[in-house]
Formats: C-alpha cells, sequence, structure tokens
C-alpha cells in the first residue's frame, strides 16, 4: 500500500451500489418479465401500454410494430 | 500547480532561456511545457512535459460494484466522457460474458460518431485555429500575414474566402464567422449526441448489456436530419483546412519540422461492428479487424500489428520520471489471460497505484503522469506511442490496414476515402486523406477535419443499418446478465483525442482492480526509467522556432501548436518566464490547487 496517510473512511466503498433482497433490473431473466417483449427481439403495443393494447398494434401483419415510447 | 518568478531580462549570444508554459491554456488544466530555448540558432534545446494533477480513479474503484464503473469513469473528463462510458462498457461486457443487442450497437456507434463530430470541431475550430488565426499570426510572424494577404486560396470555389488572410480573418476568436459557425455546429452535434446517449457528456442511457434509448424511427430521422444540415459545413472545413495548412508549408519553408516525431502511432479501434463482436478476448483479434476504424500500431509508416490481443499484451506501465512507488512487489491480479499467455507485472490488469507526493525535479521526478509504453516483440524496445491527437493514427492504421469498405467509407491501404451525401448548399463530395510524409503539428491537425468527415460519413451508414433493424420490427436494446464473482475483462475504444483501454479484475462480485488508460498519459507522458522522453517532449525537443519575436515578447506559438496539435486534455496553463539560464526559484506543490491557500 501506498504510504499516504489517510483517514478512516465513514463508508464502505461499494455502499451506493446494489442493496440485497432488491431486484436487480438486470439480472438474468429480467427481460422474459418486460410485458410486450417478445424473444424474437420484436414488441407490441403491450410494452407502452396496458389499456386494450391489442387495439394499438398495426394493421397488417407485414407492418412492423413500432409501439410508441 | 507552479508559481514561477517572472524576470525579463535578454539572453547573451549563445545562452539557453528557460520558458515554460504551465497551465497550459485552452485544453483542460494542468499540463505543463517547460523548456529551454537556444534564441540564437532559432530551437528548443529541451522539453519537460509536467502534470500537477493527481487523479486516483484506479484508487477508488476498488471494491466497488463493477456495474457503477461505467458512470464513474465518465467523470474523468468534461468533455469526452462518454468515450469512458463505452469504453467501460467493453470491458464490462467482456466481464459478463455478454454482447449488445445488434441495435443498440448502432445506437452508441450513432453516439460516438457525434462525439467525434462534436469535440474534434469544437477543439479544431475553436481552440487549435487559434494558433493560426489573424490576429495571432499578426501578433507572431507578421510577413507571414502580409504573404496570406496576396495569396488566393485554392478552394474558394467551396468556402467562398477568396484569399488566405480572409480564411485566417474567420477564425479570430469571437469574431470570425466560422469560429462563431462551428460554436452552431457544436450545439447540433451535441443535440444529435444527446438523441442517442441521453446527456452530455456523462450519459444517461449507456450500460453494460444494451442502452436505455427508445429505438423509435423518430429518434434516428431526427438524428439524420441535423446530420444531413450539418454536412456541408463539414465540407467546407476539410476545404478552409487544407487551404491554411497547404500555406504555412509554403510561407514557412521547414515547418514541417514543427511538432515532428518519428512515426509512432497506436490506435484502439472504433465503432463495432454489431453483426461480428461478441466481446469474447478469445475473439478479439476478429471483433477488432472488423471495427469501423481500424485498431493498429504503426512504426516509422509500417503497421506492427492490427491484432487486439497482441496490442493488449504489449501494454508496459514504466515509471521513472512519475511521482509513484513501483508495485512489483504487490499482488499480482491476472497472471494469463483467457487463451493462456502471460501476463506481464507491468501490465495494467496487475497495476498497483501507490502515489508517492514530492518536489517536482527534473532530474529526478516530476509528473503525475506514468509512462505507458508499447513493447514492440520484434526488437524489445518499449515504444513511447502517440496518438497524433487521436484523428492521425485512427486514420493512419485504417489507412494502412485496408479493411474498412463501406458506401461511404473506404480504406485503401494507403488513403482513406470519405463520401459525403449531398448537403443544403453543396452536391455529394469525395474526400481522401492520404498518408503524408510526417507525423508533424500540421499534419495532425489536418487528420482531425478528415476524421470530423469520416465521423459523419459513417454515421449516415449507422443510421441506414439501424433504420433497417428498426424497419424489420427489431426493438430489443438490452441485454439481462448476471455480475459474476470472478471475471477480467478488457475495453478498447477511442476516446476523442486518441486510444483509451479500461482494464478490469472482479472478486467477489466487485472491483478488484480498474486501470482506465486514455490518450494522454500516452502523450504527456514523461521520460521513462529507459530515459525515453513522452511524445510531448520528444516532438517539442529539437524543434526549430519560426515566431519572429525575440525573448522579450515571444509568444511561444510554435510550441504552442506542437503540444495542442496532440489535443492535449491533461488536467495543465500558460504563464511564462523568462530566466538566465540559470535555477529560478520554485514555489511548487505537487498536488493542483495545493499552492492556493
Amino acid at each position: 500500500m501506498a504510504r499516504i496517510r489517510v483517514g478512516k473512511p465513514d463508508v464502505k466503498p461499494d455502499t451506493p451500489s446494489h442493496v440485497k433482497g432488491v431486484r436487480q433490473g438486470n439480472a438474468k431473466g429480467a427481460y422474459r418479465h418486460q410485458a410486450g417483449h417478445h424473444k424474437d427481439d420484436t414488441a407490441d403495443a403491450r410494452r407502452s401500454t396496458g389499456i386494450r393494447p391489442g387495439k394499438e398494434n398495426p394493421i397488417l401483419p407485414i407492418m412492423p410494430n413500432l409501439s410508441p415510447s | 500547480m507552479a508559481i514561477e518568478q517572472q524576470e525579463r531580462v535578454t539572453p547573451k549570444p549563445g545562452q539557453l532561456v528557460e520558458m515554460s508554459w504551465d497551465p497550459i491554456t485552452r485544453i483542460i488544466g494542468n499540463l505543463g511545457i517547460y523548456t529551454k530555448i537556444d534564441f540564437e540558432n532559432q530551437r528548443v534545446a529541451e522539453c519537460h512535459s509536467t502534470s500537477s494533477l493527481f487523479r486516483g480513479y484506479s484508487v477508488f474503484m476498488k471494491g466497488k460494484d463493477p456495474r457503477d464503473a461505467g458512470f464513474i469513469t465518465s467523470r474523468i473528463c468534461g468533455i469526452c466522457g462518454d468515450n469512458h462510458t463505452t469504453c467501460s462498457v467493453y470491458a464490462q461486457n467482456m466481464a459478463y460474458g455478454i454482447k449488445t443487442p445488434k441495435l443498440a450497437e448502432w445506437i452508441m456507434n450513432l453516439g460516438e460518431a457525434a462525439e467525434y463530430m462534436f469535440d474534434h470541431t469544437l477543439f479544431q475550430d475553436n481552440m487549435v485555429f487559434v494558433d493560426f488565426c489573424e490576429a495571432m499570426v499578426k501578433g507572431t510572424n507578421p510577413s507571414v500575414l502580409r504573404r496570406a494577404a496576396t495569396t488566393d486560396a485554392p478552394n474558394a470555389g467551396i468556402h467562398g474566402k477568396r484569399t488566405i488572410a480572409d480564411i485566417m480573418q474567420a477564425f479570430n476568436p469571437f469574431e470570425g464567422d466560422v469560429y462563431k459557425e462551428a460554436l452552431t455546429i457544436s450545439r447540433v452535434t451535441r443535440e444529435m449526441f444527446c438523441l442517442m446517449e441521453g446527456r452530455h457528456v456523462h450519459p444517461s442511457t449507456i450500460y453494460p448489456g444494451g442502452v436505455g434509448t427508445m429505438p423509435s424511427p423518430t429518434v434516428f430521422t431526427d438524428y439524420l436530419s441535423r446530420l444531413i444540415n450539418i454536412i456541408d459545413f463539414v465540407k467546407k472545413a476539410v476545404a478552409l483546412n487544407d487551404d491554411v495548412f497547404d500555406f504555412f508549408y509554403q510561407a514557412l519553408p521547414g515547418y514541417e519540422e514543427v511538432g515532428r516525431r518519428r512515426v509512432l502511432l497506436g490506435c484502439w479501434g472504433a465503432f463495432q461492428d454489431p453483426e461480428v463482436v461478441d466481446y469474447r478476448y478469445q475473439t478479439m483479434n476478429e471483433w477488432g479487424k472488423a471495427m469501423y476504424v481500424t485498431p493498429g500500431i504503426v512504426v516509422d509508416g509500417e503497421l506492427v500489428t492490427n491484432n487486439l490481443i497482441d496490442i493488449n499484451l504489449g501494454i508496459r506501465i514504466l515509471l521513472g520520471s512519475s511521482y509513484y512507488e513501483d508495485w512489483v512487489n504487490e499482488k499480482p491480479f491476472v497472471t494469463e489471460d483467457p487463451i493462456g499467455n502471460p501476463v506481464d507485472m507491468r501490465h495494467p490488469w496487475n497495476q498497483t497505484t501507490l502515489p508517492a507526493p514530492q518536489k517536482r525535479d527534473f532530474d529526478g521526478n516530476y509528473s503525475w503522469v506514468m509512462s505507458p509504453r508499447w513493447l514492440d516483440p520484434r526488437t524489445g524496445d518499449h515504444l513511447a506511442l502517440d496518438t497524433g491527437g487521436g484523428p492521425f493514427a485512427r486514420l493512419y492504421t485504417t489507412a494502412l490496414s485496408g479493411l474498412v469498405d463501406t458506401p461511404y467509407v473506404k480504406s485503401t491501404g494507403s488513403s482513406v476515402q470519405i463520401n459525403l451525401p449531398k448537403g443544403p448548399d453543396l452536391p455529394e463530395m469525395t474526400l481522401e486523406w492520404r498518408i503524408p510524409q510526417w507525423s508533424n503539428a500540421i499534419e495532425r491537425n489536418r487528420a482531425r477535419v478528415y476524421f470530423v468527415a469520416y465521423a459523419a460519413a459513417m454515421a449516415v451508414w449507422f443510421v441506414e443499418r439501424a433504420l433497417e433493424r428498426v424497419r424489420g420490427g427489431d426493438t430489443k436494446v438490452f441485454q439481462d446478465f448476471d455480475v459474476p464473482d470472478q471475471a477480467i475483462g478488457v475495453g478498447f475504444h477511442e476516446a476523442v483525442r486518441g486510444v483509451l483501454s479500461h482494464h478490469l479484475v472482479i472478486e467477489k462480485g466487485k472491483i478488484a482492480n480498474y486501470h482506465p488508460y486514455p490518450p494522454t498519459p500516452w502523450n504527456g507522458s514523461p521520460r521513462d526509467r529507459y530515459g525515453t522522453p513522452g511524445p510531448y517532449e520528444d516532438a517539442v525537443q529539437d524543434m526549430p522556432i519560426f515566431e519572429e519575436n525575440g525573448p522579450e515578447n515571444f509568444k511561444g506559438v510554435d510550441i504552442m501548436r506542437a503540444v495542442r496539435s496532440f489535443d492535449p486534455c491533461l488536467p495543465c496553463g500558460v504563464h511564462m518566464y523568462l530566466g538566465k539560464g540559470r535555477t529560478l526559484r520554485k514555489l511548487h506543490s505537487p498536488m493542483f490547487g495545493g499552492g492556493h491557500d
């Protein structure tokens, strides 16, 4: 270690990070549980709204499903 | 912070005059350049570059959650923070064993392209060109200005300025029209950046595993419409720069020696190809070569390697003139890379930062910057690579590698062809950057404006690819992952001003070692333990002086042009002192700001 004299830390270096027991957004499986997101990397209107999303989907199957943010 | 005593004297013939600029202005601040100038022979006799700022990122990153690394390391820089975030994301992707979804990769490329356009335009037109503008040249080389007023600009048809003096006038700070237009362009390119990465300069939507940008078609069309609106400025800027730089070669024969050093260049590559990159160390050679700016090391005009694994293993961090203790007796973190190659104790993966503040001594230790070098396996030399301010090395390695082949940018083996689409006023245009004869101040500056064009052309390509995916219904921009208990990772990217690497070691789910190596430690490094000077020192040492002023009112414009051509980013200003060649009384604290109480 360096020979610089430093004070005693008030907190641990990882204090602002993850708290045990809280769900992690990055955790494996998180993407699968996102409403409206499909396995083939596409999404539908359910991603944007929970109110009758089926009505907001494109009118033709050949159209890309690009829901608003 | 150095506080110097000023004495105005006239040197006797043959006497060396000490001159120093500390800190250097128009860059972020605490680079100091200390020189001895031989006014009789109009040459710089000796040069030392020094930094008075200790950062300590590698010290306080230890023990933190690795997912925070991108957000924390972004704060290293106030202008290219996003390059750090991106590089950190690359390193973390490797450590977590994941890859960014393809659409997210295009979004990151678009953000980084906007950053290059923004930062290079701001630095070139609002900072570098102050050294070449009418107001400056009038004060340093009046005869050159007189000649400029009668020299027609060869590219007047593109940019509309009749003479070279007209161009110089257009770059006068706060008054010149190009100076002012460049500020507007910086704003627009920043907006483009924010569309992709959420916020400038510390992105809010870039994470390991993907981005938080909503990939709606509007995001891409908003970006594209801004890009097409600035594309004519880019075409004009290249023409303006070419005219001024070519004129300097003509007006001041021998000017190619200013800031000249041996061609020793490094580029770590930028713009991932989503179809190829998987962030595995084992395949780093393949995806490194697929990048849209090819990584590589060039020695004396010859490409030594463009394999990122070789580049990684050859990095050595040397001491010699830095305020640190050696770490050879500390614990090594990585003894072998994932494919079994031995990793040196002086490699960033194994480095432990042991700061030892002390008084500046130009015969001993004089800088907080360490000396990163690259071990040439052919000769065993520790090469002091420079980045040529970024664009120079990027264009050089890309041109020599001959790997980039898109409709907008094509590498030919000796040049890079850049096709810019039609803009509001100017038609479609093909520009060509050819490998120049020298690695000097003028060529570093010239490359910068060509790289703005490169980034603009690549951005058109990225928008097209991204929109293609969106039109196909792809909306996936994030990949989930778990943080492993133990892992190592490395990210290679190009910060705006050159090479950027982040080396990461995770133990028990926390950061055990983290070493970001941005471009300025390479460029601004002091003499290493073998006595090899760093690139600034090397470029300025033995450089001819063309300024017409004597020691009484010396501005040092040639030295400043040489140092600023590297786009220095040490947190360094310019006060100057004139001495008699004797040791001046120096009141100095090794800590930035430590002298102000």
